[in-house]
């Protein structure tokens, strides 16, 4: 029997084992990159809404949004909060709908009211899914600009309202 | 087995191979840690809240407009000032921006320093001209600030 070269061979296996974990952990460890790109994808959701609620604030009314979204938070009825599947601010939902297509989305109003903050629901596509964002803008009415929307503010002539326009949007 | 303990050749080949080893050990360490380390570095990017202080600081901008054409509106019909209207409805604007921003667990403070006007009073509606603005933002791990915030106000 040849038993020659048998420390070789064993270097060979040991090589050949330790190779292999090297592999392994390398390829484990890049594991740690998926996290990241979910969160590139919350990201990219954040700007598309951000982008799209700003877009809205300046609009001219000559462009196909009819309203900016002052004039849309303005016109809105405070008394009754949306109830899916019906929403009770369609100019603003259009006006979503048509800058971001493909994305699901709610609106809440957020603002102050004798110095208690308020949330009402406004414009609801569903329950928003595990990777949801929430994106804010902030308009300030006056009741100038609610009296020519014809929105349902009450506020006095002195008085301003800082609305919080919240926006959970979300992919399918 | 027992000629193998017995024979010394091939020393340098047996060590080569540890020391290759021994390298490739040490390699996917390294790149081990560069991994992480990227992810913590592009993890702390995108979660700065750049787009919060930018509404913040923006709204605080829109939101002179709107107060200085209000506080004219208001003048015409109180004995107060311009300068004291434009105060009271500042002071209100931050109450609702710091109730409105600790909904969701950050502090603001906007607080106004001075209003001032190049000819020096507040007749008609072009009379202010820059307010000077302290603006504050925590959410506990970024904490921004500016101090003054120099707001042109032109319209």
């Amino acid at each position: 029997m040849n038993d020659k070269a048998q420390l070789h061979t064993m270097e060979g296996l040991l090589a050949a084992i330790l190779m292999t974990m090297t592999v392994l952990m390398i390829t484990q460890s890049t594991a740690i990159v998926t996290p990241q790109n979910e969160l590139a994808i919350d990201v990219q959701l954040e700007q598309i809404g951000s982008d799209t609620l700003k877009v809205i604030d300046i609009a001219p009314q000559t462009s196909i949004i009819r309203n900016n979204l002052t004039e849309c938070v303005a016109s809105w009825d405070t008394t009754t909060e949306a109830s899916y599947p019906t929403n009770n601010l369609e100019i603003l939902d259009n006006s979503i709908s048509n800058l971001m297509p493909e994305i699901l989305y709610n609106v809440n109003f957020a603002y102050t009211r004798n110095g208690n903050l308020t949330v009402k629901k406004v414009i609801i596509h569903g329950q928003p899914a595990d990777n949801a964002v929430v994106v804010r803008h902030y308009v300030t009415l006056t009741n100038e600009t609610v009296k020519t929307m014809g929105g349902g503010w009450n506020l006095a002539d002195d008085e301003i309202k800082v609305v919080e326009v919240r926006m959970t949007t979300w992919k399918v | 087995m027992e000629s193998l303990k017995k024979d010394t050749r091939g020393q340098w080949i047996a060590l080569s191979g540890l020391v290759l080893s021994l390298i490739l050990i040490g390699l996917a360490a390294l790149a081990n840690q560069a991994l992480i380390a990227g992810y913590h570095s592009s993890n702390a990017v995108l979660e700065f809240p750049k787009e919060n202080i930018r509404e913040l600081n923006s709204h605080t901008r829109d939101n002179a407009e709107i107060l200085k054409s209000l506080s004219f509106e208001i003048n015409n019909s109180t004995n107060n000032t311009v300068p004291v209207i434009f105060e009271q409805l500042f002071d209100n604007y931050s109450t609702q921006m710091e109730t409105l921003y600790a909904a969701h667990g950050e502090t603001v403070d906007i607080s106004l320093v001075s209003i001032n006007s190049n000819n020096g009073t507040y007749n008609n509606n072009s009379d202010i001209d820059v307010i000077f603005v302290n603006l504050t933002y925590n959410d506990g791990s970024t904490h921004y600030v500016s101090e003054p915030e120099v707001i042109r106000v032109t319209k």
